[in-house]
């Protein structure tokens, strides 16, 4: 099974704990869309993906991982 | 705690399932017991009482909850619903087969006009209930 993990959470909380709410609207998505990314039960679009890694100043691999279980 | 996780997008859907869930299947159980046929009066109010109690629920749940409610779609909603009408449509084409092949499109003209409206209704009631279990279980591209 492909599975793509991602450290939305904790870079959150070292971001002076960013609230999902704060990180949506950033990013231009809903709340209820970042907590489904940091569940795992969506895989974000590219350009999300890249957008949720230039709010934490990180690269993409930072953020997301891929892994094939 | 379960609402507070549901996009608006997906509160509109659990609204749309419940409602016409409830509304249309009564119409459709008195209308089986009527032998398939009933006044067009019942109809009209039917889907009166369907569009008010939507509207009604609706503005509740933006009045609850109004940052949720003005937030525009985003790519995770847009895809779920896709795929939610690409699904009704299936549904929509399957049922229009059926409801051809069983000789509903025949007169009289109230029992055609209602055997459509099943047909939408079903198709409708599919793509909410698609909807609801991608926001449920999880949707990946």
């Amino acid at each position: 099974m492909r599975v793509i993990r991602n450290e939305i959470r904790r870079l959150r909380f070292e971001h002076g704990e960013m609230t999902q709410q704060a990180l949506a609207e950033k990013i231009g998505m809903t709340r209820q869309t970042i907590n489904a990314i940091e569940q795992g039960k969506y895989s974000p679009s590219l350009e999300a993906a890249f957008k949720i890694a230039s709010v934490f100043g990180q690269p993409l691999e930072a953020v997301f991982h891929y892994s094939a279980e | 705690m379960l609402l507070r996780e549901m996009s608006f997008q997906e509160k509109r859907a659990w609204i749309a399932v419940a409602s016409m869930g409830l509304i249309y299947g009564r119409y459709f159980w008195s209308l089986t017991m009527q032998g398939g046929r009933g006044p067009f009066g019942s109809l009209l109010a039917t889907v009166i009482q369907l569009v008010i109690v939507q509207v009604v629920l609706t503005t509740i749940a933006a009045i609850l909850n109004p940052r949720d409610a003005q937030a525009a779609e985003d790519e995770r909603e847009r895809m779920i619903a896709l795929r939610a009408t690409r699904v009704a449509y299936a549904g929509l084409s399957t049922a229009v087969v059926c409801a051809c092949f069983f000789g509903a499109l025949t007169p009289p003209i109230v029992f055609k006009t209602n055997s459509l409206l099943f047909v939408l209704v079903t198709a409708e009631m599919l793509r909410n209930i698609c909807q609801i279990v991608q926001y449920r279980r999880g949707v990946c591209a």
